[in-house]
């Protein structure tokens, strides 16, 4: 057993497990972000799903997996657009929308690969590391943490950017007012609408970013469906995390932490059943979760749209 | 009047024989259904061209459902059956629930996967195939070759047909090389489109020391092959990538090793001529190296004398003298592959 755990291997599965957790940190900060506002963005799949595949045709395109993170979050954008326009202005329901979005974003990203990759599945090269000095020597840590592409510090301090956002700033005052009683906030003349909106593009933005993470350095391709859930995953970050974004970093990275457990499990051979290895992430998210964050509260407004004058 | 009332009731028999003849061959149309679009290289590309050319070989008309997804495909397979589809393939083993409950529902013929209890005489068929056998080659091969005495098999799930041929993989690896080890992970319950994941478990693996991997999964399978692409072994040296189904050379970019091909036209075809002559639903279907219908890749990384030996292992399994039983179970499976403590 000591044999196959080697530092080698070790690091190879902290460096997946951070690789695994950053999409779904994206992912979770952005839904945070729209259900502050009160929006309960059930097409963050969808948003992802556009920013893997824009963001990897800019990437392979422009032979720039910066550029494509910039495509990522402008398809995520996009979307949210639609999104903002049918269920923040027109008042539609937050969940139709949002399945809809993801379902037709899933079909959509499928056709377009058809056409364009399906013969010829292009790869990426493998992503640029940046390797933190001295701390990316600590054996074992040190490349698991600080051996990453650039975009992982960004997100981790992402993290401590939305504190800053929701604690300190009027427009995270305005995020928390718009989901909890957006009739106050339009009483103190800001437009719910509009703030709603812009919560729900970073939202879209954020996703993309997420996505184009998963197919360009995550894969180092495309594949229809690629997300395969990790926007629904993001949904569930955000709902447990209930408004603080340290404990969707947590979230992320235990969910992380857990999938390379199950791959470590598998490889040491240990003998039970594969399905019950697999329920581990899933598991230790939502006790981790349920435990430590139940004494915070969902926005009251969360899913509800808001029309001026109305009871 | 008794004259006439034998003619009328022979009459009717023989009417009703004609109705009973006419309906069992009468295959006009014949539909597939798969998960992802059928040019992935592997199993959704092998269901679409095979229904083509089974479709071809018999003179029906073949209707493509492709890239349908696995969630919900009733009312995908519902449209079919309203465009006169005859027989439905669901290509996926997702599928399985909802293609027999619309064969009842409209009485239309389907074929499923991974469910050999579900025969149903003129109604529902299964063809759970393998490519084990195949599979055990490819074991005998990467043992050859492996420079670490590690080698690791990925897989998207666990249906049978990965199943088996995991197991037929770990077999050949034992029976070339008792000593070389297998290193057995799968990436989730259902991960056949999760590239991230094949990519993720696949370097995992590599880095637990193995230098050829042989790699089930769809969608996810693209992840494995950039994982080998772009991760040295242990090593330093170049990692090597088995794959399954589908022939991915013109995407190679040095690291495929081989492939165990599949070729399913010959069992749509059998389960077209079953329809027609009423016998569909009413046995299971097969693929093997004597036809065949499975069968090795030969790409410029094996070596020709590793290939004469893998070929000449090929006649022993078509002769009898090496037998290889398919193993469906993943209990089995896992039982099966190296012990770490070993």
């Amino acid at each position: 057993m000591d044999a196959l755990f080697t530092q080698m291997f070790l690091g190879a599965l902290f460096f997946g497990a951070i690789t695994a957790a950053v999409p779904l940190l994206l992912a979770g900060l952005g839904e945070q972000m729209s259900e502050k506002a009160g929006v309960l963005n059930i097409g963050i799949e969808g948003m992802m799903i556009a920013g893997a595949y824009f963001g990897f045709l800019t990437a392979y395109q422009a032979e720039s997996i910066w550029l494509g993170f910039i495509g990522g979050a402008a398809a995520g954008l996009a979307v949210a657009l639609v999104m903002a326009l049918l269920c923040v202005r027109l008042g539609l329901n937050q969940i139709v929308i949002g399945i809809g979005l993801t379902l037709g974003l899933e079909g959509l990203t499928a056709l377009l690969h058809h056409i364009q990759f399906s013969r010829t599945y292009p790869r990426l090269p493998a992503p640029q590391i940046l390797e933190i000095p001295l701390l990316a020597d600590i054996p074992v840590i040190g490349p698991a943490l600080f051996k990453h592409h650039p975009m992982v510090y960004l997100s981790v301090a992402l993290v401590f950017v939305m504190i800053f956002l929701y604690r300190r700033t009027q427009f995270g005052l305005n995020l928390q007012a718009a989901g909890d009683k957006p009739a106050a906030l339009d009483v103190a003349g800001v437009d719910v609408a509009t703030t709603r909106t812009v919560a729900v593009l970073a939202t879209g933005a954020l996703a993309g970013i997420g996505g184009a993470y998963l197919a360009n350095v995550g894969a180092g391709l495309f594949v229809p469906f690629i997300t395969n859930g990790a926007g629904f995953l993001g949904i569930v970050l955000a709902m447990l995390a209930r408004g603080r974004p340290m404990w969707v970093l947590f979230g992320a990275l235990l969910f992380g932490v857990s999938l390379a457990l199950t791959t470590a499990l598998q490889v040491a051979g240990i003998n039970i059943p594969t399905d019950v290895i697999q329920m581990i992430p899933f598991l230790a998210v939502i006790v981790m979760l349920v435990v430590f964050g139940r004494r915070s509260s969902l926005p009251a407004a969360l899913g509800i749209p808001y029309q001026r004058g109305e009871r | 009047m008794k004259t006439l009332q034998i003619t009328g009731v022979a009459a009717v028999l023989a009417a009703g024989l004609a109705i009973g003849v006419a309906q069992a061959a009468e295959v006009n149309t014949i539909a597939v259904l798969t998960p992802e679009e059928g040019t992935d290289f592997g199993w959704n590309q092998q269901g679409v061209e095979a229904a083509k050319a089974a479709g071809k070989a018999t003179g029906v008309e073949v209707l493509v459902a492709q890239g349908l997804g696995y969630g919900d495909v009733r009312p995908t397979l519902r449209e079919l059956a309203e465009e006169g589809a005859d027989l439905m393939f669901a290509h996926a083993s997702g599928y399985n629930t909802a293609a027999p409950e619309i064969a009842k529902e409209l009485n239309v013929p389907v074929a499923i996967v991974d469910t050999p209890t579900a025969l149903t005489k003129g109604l529902i068929a299964d063809y759970t195939l393998s490519g084990h056998d195949g599979a055990y080659l490819a074991g005998r091969m990467a043992a050859k070759l492996s420079r670490s005495g590690t080698v690791g098999i990925v897989v998207s799930g666990e249906p049978p047909s990965w199943n088996s041929q995991s197991a037929g993989f770990a077999e050949g690896v034992k029976a070339e090389n008792p000593d070389v080890k297998v290193i057995y992970a799968v990436i989730g319950p259902a991960a056949y489109s999760d590239a991230a994941g094949g990519k993720r478990v696949t370097e995992s693996v590599i880095a637990a020391g193995a230098d050829i991997i042989f790699g089930q999964g769809n969608g996810s399978s693209f992840g494995m092959l950039q994982a080998v692409e772009t991760t040295p072994a242990p090593d330093g040296g170049k990692v090597l990538f088995i794959d399954v189904i589908g022939d991915k050379s013109s995407l190679d970019k040095g690291h495929l090793l081989s492939s165990v091909i599949w070729d399913i036209t010959p069992v749509y075809t059998a389960m077209i001529n079953d329809l027609k002559a009423d016998t569909f639903g009413t046995k299971s279907y097969a693929i093997g190296l004597k036809d065949d219908s499975v069968k090795l890749l030969k790409t410029p990384q094996v070596p020709d004398e590793v290939w004469t030996e893998i070929m000449g292992l090929r006649d022993q399994i078509i002769d009898g003298t090496i037998v290889v039983e398919p193993v469906f179970e993943a209990t089995e499976v896992r039982a099966r592959m190296s012990d770490v403590k070993e």
